[in-house]
């Protein structure tokens, strides 16, 4: 039949694979292995220097574990029941690795070498050393575990003690008689207690101290003051190891060692049951505490923890819709503003160039005559407009595609879309009316004689009448020429009012056309200004409504999680609370297995 | 200006800066006499650890351990006197108890320290501290210039305390006062005949381990009882010890197996129990092992004996220790203890017009070429900064790990003349000139260079 431990473990280890614990459960299978197993580990731990491995040597009569006057042990050693004596070092295959979980190989080697090698520096990779010998000790499945000191300034030696100390079922905890137990040993001696409880504190080196009496009644007084429920036993490594080198039976009494092993043989041999039902004790119900800890903690905090998650959902999805209707406020605004400040500047600009264009044509026909060439002015009028409308309305796209920008920037949230890819509109720049041709009234042969006799009729009386005076004819040379003279010079005249005339039709014509050009030009511009804030105006509000729709879909989704959360929780604290209540049961049958002798204090 | 005289100056200067202050000016007034002391050395570590039988090994005369903080100054007579509380101290009488001298300060329930003027040789250049197990690192430093720390073997407290005595960033500049004794060296080897060798061995492999080297100035083993045996042996403990010595070495053997043993009842020769008890609360297990087999071994006048156990125990080599780390540099250790205690000023009460002084604090502990030889010699020492094997010993001895004299700095064994000495050092600033100078080589290794060289430069003007 089962043992009852092995139910209680079992249930455990079924609780840690429900909770999904697999770290803690790999350490209960371990430990559910290592009771099953036959063998008992005695673990033999301290602070280095106190005479470890000599007690171990002791024990058993025999140089198994290597000891000297500096940090000597630096793996833990194994010592078990062999009928001829062995040896063998464990190394991990791989450089690096935890003492367990790796693959390892055992080397053996001759057994008066082994203190030696594990001592030496090149045993880099040396997770611990086994050593068989035929001992009556030993004989019933006992492992003495001799480790490297705790609290040495080389952590890698306490590291492995105290992965050792997992495997342990009683452990025999070191300390000298030159002192009594400092706080360090305390402390360590508590944290041996939480992973095995079966501690027996051995007091040793007391051939060297003569005092030694004094030093073990007030560890035991400290001890009793710390609620350490350990035996205390003062042994001579020297002496036994001496009394059994000259058979004396007086002096291994003197050691202390008679004590010890009959402590060995009656605490740890001999209630290998009890002590598996302590240890299994213990460390069941350090898993369970490990177990409950979270489950408790989630049934509380946890679950109003994720409502709270929930709610803040909540509130954040309606603080975007709120943000969301500030910023189309501002949106908005900053369109009309860029939109009126870009019409009026786009008419300015055009104003500006056709003015511009308007004084050239001045300029022109200051000096120019208009009846020569009006086409090739013509032409060059009709360009210029074209140009400046073009350039004008260029930069009217280019000022809107800013605007757009502009506004897409002061939109509350960012999307690939948000400009939009046109805003212009289709039918633009339909060409003004025709210029038309000033009146050119042509200068004509008759008419220029006629204007020249009518010049000259006044030049043929004035100089006849004066020449008459002095007896000549009226019509004589004199008075011919200076007719003549007269006749021209009225010619002259004429043609040049007449070329002034045509130039200032000319300039009425073409200021005429500019003007209506302008008309029909800055009409368009703010027609095309217009259409593109309407386009503008469409787009972002139908990305704003978009979006609106989406920020308000996810403030009532998160409503409804809130909810629903609610349902979730109460189901789920009653179904955290069943698992805790079976927690709690399965705990006290560990309690239960430690036995009356066992104070746990949970 | 050299160290000593630039703090002197700085305590002057803020003594006038401070005037009106009664709390600082008591505070500097204490430390300016502090400053003309010998080095005062506190001897700490944990309980029953042997820190009155180290004291009273130094001091040459054995006292029974109190619970206070304990000082031993030099003096032409033995007197004692107690502090306890504001009021004046007053004079106690110190009686004997056993073979020990004891201060009687029964009176008084709790003294704040027990001052003992005792005419030693050792105390005319140190004052010795004996503090109590409990002191905590700050109360051990407050008033010490040095420490030595005793341990059994370096465990995780032990550099924990160390730790914290070098925490203050001025002492960090400066970790230049302390000494590691493995103290109970004859515990160590379980009490066999050879354990203080294995615990000389065991102190030069901490000496360079680099969790140690650090913290310390050096690591030495010394077997409290032994060393205090030596320096107080008597007549009838010789005698005693002669007449267990001549039993037979097998037979006496059996005796001295165990202390228990020791004293009971069956005993070869007719000795008093109350004698063998004796001997074994003065030298232990282990020195009556010792002792018995030095006399054996001929060293069979009290003189003999003395002489070896003095070097057997690690006395010598402590109070080496002692004269090289501590003695020697007093005026370090004294500026460095001033520094400290004008950076504390300058925390508590901080002050407009002392900005200059802060300042001048900052500049010397960060320039005094003093302390940059102690860095360099911890940072070669520890193995941060790297210099090839042969350089690294002769820069060691130039900046002055074995000695700051000229001859001890230039590694001459005997009295060389001053031609001598200076072709020596002439030779020796060349070369690390070079040395300072390479372009090739490693920014720390040139920065090292460059303190030697400033070190033989400082040397020079006595040689002109």
């Amino acid at each position: 039949m089962a043992p009852p431990w092995l139910d209680v473990l079992d249930e455990t280890i079924g609780a840690c694979v429900t909770h999904r614990r697999p770290d803690l459960e790999a350490r209960l299978r371990e430990k559910r292995a290592q009771q099953l197993d036959p063998k008992l580990r005695v673990l033999v731990v301290g602070e280095s220097k106190q005479g470890k491995s000599q007690l171990v040597n002791a024990l058993l009569n025999a140089p198994v574990c290597a000891v000297g006057d500096d940090i000597t042990t630096t793996v833990p050693t194994f010592v078990q029941h062999a009928d001829t004596p062995s040896a063998a070092l464990v190394r991990n295959s791989s450089a690096r690795g935890s003492i367990f979980h790796t693959p390892t190989e055992r080397i053996a080697v001759p057994i008066d070498q082994v203190t030696k090698q594990v001592s030496t520096a090149h045993a880099q990779h040396v997770v611990r050393a086994e050593i068989g010998i035929p001992r009556a000790l030993l004989d019933n499945g006992l492992v003495l575990i001799d480790t490297p000191g705790v609290g040495d300034t080389r952590s890698a030696h306490t590291a492995s003690t105290f992965a050792t100390l997992m495997q342990a079922d009683a452990v025999l905890m070191v300390s000298d008689a030159t002192g009594e137990l400092t706080s360090a040993e305390m402390t360590l001696l508590k944290k041996v207690m939480q992973a095995c409880p079966n501690v027996t504190v051995v007091v040793t080196k007391i051939d060297l101290v003569p005092s030694w009496r004094a030093v073990v009644e007030r560890n035991r007084a400290l001890l009793a003051r710390a609620g350490v429920p350990a035996k205390l036993i003062p042994v001579s490594s020297a002496l036994r190891l001496r009394a059994a080198k000259t058979g004396d039976q007086r002096l291994n009494t003197e050691s202390g060692f008679p004590e010890l092993l009959a402590c060995v043989q009656r605490d740890i041999v001999a209630s290998a049951d009890l002590l598996a039902r302590r240890a299994v004790a213990v460390v069941a119900s350090s898993a369970l505490t490990q177990l409950v800890t979270p489950l408790r903690e989630e049934l509380t905090a946890h679950d109003s923890s994720r409502t709270a998650a929930t709610i803040s959902t909540l509130q954040e999805a309606q603080r975007r819709v709120d943000e969301l209707r500030r910023r189309s406020a501002r949106w908005q605004n900053v369109l009309n503003d860029e939109m009126a400040d870009l019409i009026s500047d786009v008419e300015y600009d055009l104003r500006d160039r056709t003015r511009k264009i308007l004084r050239e044509v001045d300029k022109t026909y200051d000096e120019a005559d208009p009846a020569i060439g009006w086409d090739q002015f013509e032409q060059w009028l009709e360009d210029n407009l074209n140009e400046a409308a073009t350039t004008n309305f260029a930069w009217l796209m280019e000022r809107a595609e800013w605007v757009a920008a502009k506004v897409a920037k002061n939109f509350p949230v960012y999307r690939e879309d948000l400009i939009p890819g046109s805003v212009l509109p289709d039918d633009l720049l339909e060409p003004a009316s025709k210029l038309e041709k000033p009146k050119i009234e042509p200068f004509s042969v008759p008419q220029k004689l006629f204007t020249g006799l009518r010049g000259s009729y006044g030049g043929v009386l004035m100089f006849g009448l004066v020449t008459s005076l002095a007896g000549m004819p009226l019509i004589n040379v004199i008075s011919l020429g200076a007719g003549a003279l007269f006749g021209g010079k009225s010619i002259l005249d004429e043609s040049d009012q007449r070329l002034k005339r045509r130039q200032a039709a000319a300039k009425a014509a073409a200021q005429r056309h500019v003007d209506d050009f302008f008309m029909k030009f800055s009409k368009d511009v703010r027609d095309a200004g217009r259409h593109i804030q309407r386009s503008l105006r469409n787009h972002f509000s139908t990305l704003a409504e978009e979006l609106q729709e989406t920020l308000l879909e996810s403030a009532r989704s998160a409503k409804r999680a809130v909810q629903d959360d609610q349902t979730e929780r109460e189901r789920r604290m009653r179904e955290g609370r069943k698992e805790l209540d079976k927690l709690v049961t399965l705990y006290k049958r560990v309690q239960a297995l430690g036995g009356p002798a066992m104070e746990l204090s949970a | 200006m050299t160290l000593d005289r630039v703090v002197w100056s700085m305590l002057q200067e803020a003594l006038a800066v401070y005037r009106d202050s009664p709390r600082a000016t008591a505070w500097l007034r204490s430390h300016v006499e502090r400053y003309t002391e010998p080095v005062r050395i506190a001897v700490a570590g944990r309980s029953r650890i042997g820190k009155s039988t180290v004291v009273s090994a130094l001091v040459g005369d054995e006292f029974t351990p109190q619970s206070s903080f304990v000082w031993y100054r030099g003096g032409t007579e033995p007197r004692a006197h107690v502090f306890s509380g504001p009021g004046r101290p007053h004079e106690v009488t110190i009686g004997r108890r056993g073979s020990r001298h004891h201060v009687e300060t029964g009176h008084v329930d709790r003294a704040d320290r027990v001052v003992v003027e005792w005419p030693a040789r050792t105390l005319r250049d140190i004052v010795l501290i004996d503090t109590p197990a409990e002191a905590t690192p700050e109360q051990v430093l407050g008033e010490a210039d040095a420490l030595l720390y005793l341990m059994r073997h370096v465990q995780d407290d032990d550099l924990k305390f160390l730790q914290s005595a070098n925490d203050h960033p001025i002492a960090r500049v400066a970790a230049v006062h302390t000494v590691a004794v493995l103290a109970r060296a004859d515990e160590i080897g379980a009490g066999r005949i050879d354990a203080l060798s294995s615990a000389k061995q065991i102190a030069r492999r901490y000496r360079r381990d680099v969790a140690v080297q650090p913290l310390c100035q050096n690591v030495v083993s010394v077997a409290g009882l032994l060393a205090v045996a030596a320096k107080t042996l008597r007549e009838d403990e010789f005698q005693a010890l002669r007449i267990l010595a001549s039993l037979g070495r097998e037979e006496l053997e059996d005796h001295l197996l165990s202390a228990d043993r020791f004293v009971g009842e069956q005993f070869p020769v007719p000795m008093e129990p109350a004698v063998r008890q004796a001997l074994l609360e003065r030298f232990g297990i282990f020195g009556v092992r010792l002792i018995t087999a030095l006399i054996r071994q001929g060293f069979d006048s009290q003189v003999k004996l003395t002489g070896q156990l003095v070097q057997r125990s690690g006395l010598g080599e402590l109070r080496d220790s002692i004269a090289i780390h501590f003695t020697e540099r007093r005026e370090i250790l004294k500026a460095r203890s001033a520094l400290l205690a004008l950076d504390v000023l300058f925390r508590m009460e901080p002050r407009q017009n002392a900005r200059k002084l802060m300042a001048d604090l900052e500049r010397v502990v960060a320039s005094a070429h003093d302390f940059r030889e102690l860095r360099l010699v911890a940072a070669l020492q520890s193995g941060r900064t790297k210099l090839p094997a042969e350089l690294q010993a002769e820069a060691l001895r130039l900046v002055g790990a074995e000695g700051t004299s000229p001859l001890a700095r230039l590694g001459f064994e005997y009295e060389a003349d001053h031609g001598e000495l200076r072709e020596a050092l002439l030779d020796a600033l060349l070369r690390w000139q070079a040395q300072a100078a390479d372009v090739h080589a490693p920014n720390d290794h040139r920065k090292a260079a460059q303190i030697v060289v400033r070190t033989c430069e400082g040397l020079l003007p006595q040689f002109r």
